[in-house]
Protein backbone atom coordinates (compact mmCIF):
# COMPACT_ATOMS: atom_id res chain seq x y z
CA UNK A 1 0.00 0.00 0.00
CA UNK A 2 1.33 3.27 -1.19
CA UNK A 3 1.60 6.15 1.69
CA UNK A 4 -0.78 8.01 -1.11
CA UNK A 5 -3.35 5.38 -0.91
CA UNK A 6 -3.23 4.92 2.77
CA UNK A 7 -3.86 8.67 3.25
CA UNK A 8 -7.48 8.23 0.80
CA UNK A 9 -8.13 5.28 2.90
CA UNK A 10 -7.90 7.41 6.01
CA UNK A 11 -9.68 10.35 4.71
CA UNK A 12 -12.36 7.74 3.91
CA UNK A 13 -12.48 7.03 7.05
CA UNK A 14 -12.52 10.37 8.73
CA UNK A 15 -15.42 11.27 6.68
CA UNK A 16 -17.16 7.72 7.78
CA UNK A 17 -16.74 8.72 11.63
CA UNK A 18 -18.19 12.29 10.83
CA UNK A 19 -20.82 10.33 9.22
CA UNK A 20 -21.51 8.76 12.31
CA UNK A 21 -21.20 12.08 14.13
CA UNK A 22 -23.47 13.80 12.26
CA UNK A 23 -26.58 10.68 12.60
CA UNK A 24 -25.92 11.74 16.55
CA UNK A 25 -26.13 15.51 15.72
CA UNK A 26 -29.90 14.87 13.66
CA UNK A 27 -31.07 12.55 16.45
CA UNK A 28 -29.97 15.09 19.10
CA UNK A 29 -31.95 18.39 16.92
CA UNK A 30 -34.78 16.96 15.05
CA UNK A 31 -35.81 14.29 17.60
CA UNK A 32 -34.95 16.21 20.43
CA UNK A 33 -32.87 13.53 22.34
CA UNK A 34 -30.51 15.10 24.42
CA UNK A 35 -27.12 13.27 25.06
CA UNK A 36 -26.31 11.62 28.35
CA UNK A 37 -23.00 11.52 30.05
CA UNK A 38 -22.07 8.87 29.08
CA UNK A 39 -23.31 9.47 25.42
CA UNK A 40 -21.31 12.97 24.95
CA UNK A 41 -18.22 10.34 26.41
CA UNK A 42 -18.33 8.18 23.11
CA UNK A 43 -19.05 11.02 20.79
CA UNK A 44 -15.27 12.18 22.36
CA UNK A 45 -13.56 8.87 21.55
CA UNK A 46 -15.27 9.29 18.31
CA UNK A 47 -13.89 12.99 17.78
CA UNK A 48 -10.40 11.62 18.98
CA UNK A 49 -10.12 8.81 16.46
CA UNK A 50 -11.22 11.38 13.96
CA UNK A 51 -8.49 13.39 15.08
CA UNK A 52 -6.36 10.62 14.95
CA UNK A 53 -7.74 10.10 10.89
CA UNK A 54 -6.71 13.29 10.58
CA UNK A 55 -3.13 13.22 11.55
CA UNK A 56 -2.73 10.39 8.80
CA UNK A 57 -4.35 12.67 6.36
CA UNK A 58 -2.34 15.74 7.00
CA UNK A 59 1.15 13.97 7.62
CA UNK A 60 1.05 10.95 6.17
CA UNK A 61 0.67 7.60 7.72
CA UNK A 62 2.61 6.86 10.69
CA UNK A 63 2.47 4.28 13.40
CA UNK A 64 2.18 6.42 16.68
CA UNK A 65 -0.62 7.98 14.57
CA UNK A 66 -2.82 4.33 14.17
CA UNK A 67 -1.78 3.95 17.95
CA UNK A 68 -3.35 7.26 18.87
CA UNK A 69 -6.27 6.39 16.78
CA UNK A 70 -6.38 2.93 18.76
CA UNK A 71 -6.49 4.44 22.17
CA UNK A 72 -8.98 6.73 20.98
CA UNK A 73 -10.99 4.04 19.72
CA UNK A 74 -10.64 1.79 23.17
CA UNK A 75 -11.89 4.52 25.68
CA UNK A 76 -14.95 4.90 23.51
CA UNK A 77 -15.41 1.31 23.39
CA UNK A 78 -14.61 1.72 26.98
CA UNK A 79 -17.56 4.00 27.66
CA UNK A 80 -20.16 2.46 25.31
CA UNK A 81 -19.51 -0.97 27.01
CA UNK A 82 -20.61 0.36 30.40
CA UNK A 83 -23.36 1.57 29.00
CA UNK A 84 -24.42 -1.30 27.74
CA UNK A 85 -23.55 -3.03 30.85
CA UNK A 86 -25.67 -0.81 32.95
CA UNK A 87 -29.02 -1.82 30.36
CA UNK A 88 -27.92 -5.40 29.99
CA UNK A 89 -30.30 -6.53 32.50
CA UNK A 90 -33.47 -8.49 31.37
CA UNK A 91 -36.72 -5.77 31.06
CA UNK A 92 -34.14 -2.80 30.88
CA UNK A 93 -35.62 -1.13 27.88
CA UNK A 94 -32.22 0.73 27.23
CA UNK A 95 -31.62 4.28 27.03
CA UNK A 96 -32.97 6.55 24.07
CA UNK A 97 -34.64 5.32 21.08
CA UNK A 98 -33.36 2.36 19.33
CA UNK A 99 -31.83 3.04 15.68
CA UNK A 100 -31.68 0.07 13.11
CA UNK A 101 -32.82 -1.87 16.62
CA UNK A 102 -29.76 -1.09 18.06
CA UNK A 103 -29.22 1.64 21.00
CA UNK A 104 -26.61 4.39 19.85
CA UNK A 105 -24.29 3.01 22.85
CA UNK A 106 -24.08 -0.26 21.33
CA UNK A 107 -23.94 0.35 17.88
CA UNK A 108 -20.84 3.00 19.44
CA UNK A 109 -19.18 -0.20 20.93
CA UNK A 110 -19.53 -2.24 17.33
CA UNK A 111 -17.90 0.72 15.60
CA UNK A 112 -15.41 1.25 17.84
CA UNK A 113 -13.91 -2.26 17.84
CA UNK A 114 -14.34 -1.97 13.68
CA UNK A 115 -12.10 1.15 14.23
CA UNK A 116 -9.34 -0.82 16.80
CA UNK A 117 -9.53 -3.97 13.94
CA UNK A 118 -9.45 -1.77 11.04
CA UNK A 119 -6.05 0.11 12.33
CA UNK A 120 -4.41 -2.63 12.94
CA UNK A 121 -5.15 -3.85 9.54
CA UNK A 122 -3.79 -1.07 8.55
CA UNK A 123 -0.36 -1.55 10.52
CA UNK A 124 0.31 -4.43 8.41
CA UNK A 125 1.14 -2.63 5.22
CA UNK A 126 4.18 -1.43 5.66
CA UNK A 127 5.19 0.53 2.68
CA UNK A 128 2.88 2.66 3.49
CA UNK A 129 4.97 3.73 6.15
CA UNK A 130 8.38 4.64 3.49
CA UNK A 131 10.11 7.97 4.22
CA UNK A 132 8.16 11.26 2.81
CA UNK A 133 9.96 14.56 3.78
CA UNK A 134 7.81 17.31 3.81
CA UNK A 135 4.03 17.77 4.06
CA UNK A 136 2.16 15.98 1.63
CA UNK A 137 -0.01 18.06 -1.03
CA UNK A 138 -3.57 18.56 -0.44
CA UNK A 139 -6.52 17.35 -2.49
CA UNK A 140 -10.10 17.97 -2.36
CA UNK A 141 -11.26 14.98 -0.50
CA UNK A 142 -8.50 15.45 2.55
CA UNK A 143 -9.68 19.03 2.90
CA UNK A 144 -12.84 17.99 2.91
CA UNK A 145 -12.63 15.28 5.43
CA UNK A 146 -10.55 17.76 7.90
CA UNK A 147 -12.87 20.40 7.30
CA UNK A 148 -15.42 18.23 8.05
CA UNK A 149 -13.84 16.97 11.45
CA UNK A 150 -13.11 20.27 12.72
CA UNK A 151 -16.74 21.25 12.43
CA UNK A 152 -17.79 17.99 14.44
CA UNK A 153 -15.46 18.69 16.88
CA UNK A 154 -16.42 22.37 17.57
CA UNK A 155 -19.88 21.31 16.89
CA UNK A 156 -19.97 18.84 19.49
CA UNK A 157 -18.11 21.19 22.02
CA UNK A 158 -20.56 24.41 21.39
CA UNK A 159 -23.60 21.62 21.85
CA UNK A 160 -22.15 20.06 24.81
CA UNK A 161 -21.45 23.69 26.70
CA UNK A 162 -25.33 24.55 25.55
CA UNK A 163 -26.53 21.12 27.22
CA UNK A 164 -24.41 20.95 30.23
CA UNK A 165 -23.19 24.84 30.79
CA UNK A 166 -19.71 24.51 32.84
CA UNK A 167 -20.05 21.63 35.24
CA UNK A 168 -21.04 18.37 34.39
CA UNK A 169 -24.06 16.90 32.86
CA UNK A 170 -27.24 16.09 34.49
CA UNK A 171 -27.57 11.69 34.01
CA UNK A 172 -30.97 12.01 32.23
CA UNK A 173 -30.84 15.86 30.74
CA UNK A 174 -34.13 17.11 29.61
CA UNK A 175 -32.90 20.57 28.12
CA UNK A 176 -30.39 23.09 27.45
CA UNK A 177 -28.82 24.26 30.87
CA UNK A 178 -27.93 27.62 29.06
CA UNK A 179 -30.87 27.86 26.82
CA UNK A 180 -32.90 27.99 30.21
CA UNK A 181 -34.10 31.22 31.77
CA UNK A 182 -31.41 32.84 33.80
CA UNK A 183 -28.87 30.48 31.87
CA UNK A 184 -25.81 31.89 31.75
CA UNK A 185 -25.59 31.40 35.80
CA UNK A 186 -25.83 27.46 35.26
CA UNK A 187 -22.42 28.50 33.18
CA UNK A 188 -20.61 28.18 36.26
CA UNK A 189 -22.68 25.69 38.70
CA UNK A 190 -21.29 22.21 39.22
CA UNK B 1 -16.56 20.92 32.24
CA UNK B 2 -18.08 18.23 29.70
CA UNK B 3 -17.18 19.80 26.85
CA UNK B 4 -13.17 20.15 27.36
CA UNK B 5 -12.59 17.27 25.52
CA UNK B 6 -14.07 18.71 22.55
CA UNK B 7 -12.53 21.84 22.15
CA UNK B 8 -9.36 20.28 23.12
CA UNK B 9 -9.53 18.02 19.66
CA UNK B 10 -11.29 21.15 18.15
CA UNK B 11 -7.62 22.96 19.42
CA UNK B 12 -5.78 19.63 17.58
CA UNK B 13 -7.45 20.31 14.69
CA UNK B 14 -6.59 22.97 14.12
CA UNK B 15 -2.83 22.28 14.59
CA UNK B 16 -3.24 19.33 11.83
CA UNK B 17 -4.26 22.33 9.61
CA UNK B 18 -1.69 24.35 10.42
CA UNK B 19 0.74 21.47 9.90
CA UNK B 20 1.77 21.68 13.90
CA UNK B 21 2.10 17.95 14.68
CA UNK B 22 3.97 17.38 17.90
CA UNK B 23 1.11 20.09 18.98
CA UNK B 24 -1.64 18.64 17.68
CA UNK B 25 -0.93 14.64 19.04
CA UNK B 26 -0.14 16.72 22.67
CA UNK B 27 -3.69 18.32 22.32
CA UNK B 28 -5.12 14.94 21.52
CA UNK B 29 -3.62 13.12 24.45
CA UNK B 30 -4.20 14.97 26.61
CA UNK B 31 -8.42 15.60 25.34
CA UNK B 32 -7.69 11.66 25.96
CA UNK B 33 -7.15 11.64 29.06
CA UNK B 34 -9.51 14.37 30.20
CA UNK B 35 -11.77 11.75 28.32
CA UNK B 36 -11.19 9.09 30.92
CA UNK B 37 -11.21 11.71 33.60
CA UNK B 38 -15.14 12.57 32.70
CA UNK B 39 -15.59 9.23 32.56
CA UNK B 40 -14.32 8.35 36.55
CA UNK B 41 -16.99 10.79 37.70
CA UNK B 42 -19.98 9.22 35.60
CA UNK B 43 -19.23 5.57 36.44
CA UNK B 44 -20.19 5.41 40.03
CA UNK B 45 -22.97 3.06 40.16
CA UNK B 46 -22.43 -0.18 40.70
CA UNK B 47 -23.33 -2.54 38.23
CA UNK B 48 -26.09 -5.07 38.04
CA UNK B 49 -24.45 -7.74 37.17
CA UNK B 50 -22.26 -10.74 38.79
CA UNK B 51 -18.84 -11.11 36.49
Amino acid sequence: MTPALSRTLNALGLLGICAVLMVAFVDQLAFGELPCPLCLLQRAGFVGVAAALALNVRFGPRPSHYGLMILAAAVGFTVAVRQMLLHIAPGDPGFGAPFLGLHFYTWAAIVFAVVIVGAAALLLFDRQFSFDPGLPTWSGLALAALGLGLIMALGNGVSTVLECAGGLCPDNPTSYLLLQEGGLKNFFAP
Amino acid sequence: MMSLPFFGFTLAFVGILAGQRRLSIALLALSLIATLVLFKFHATDALAISL
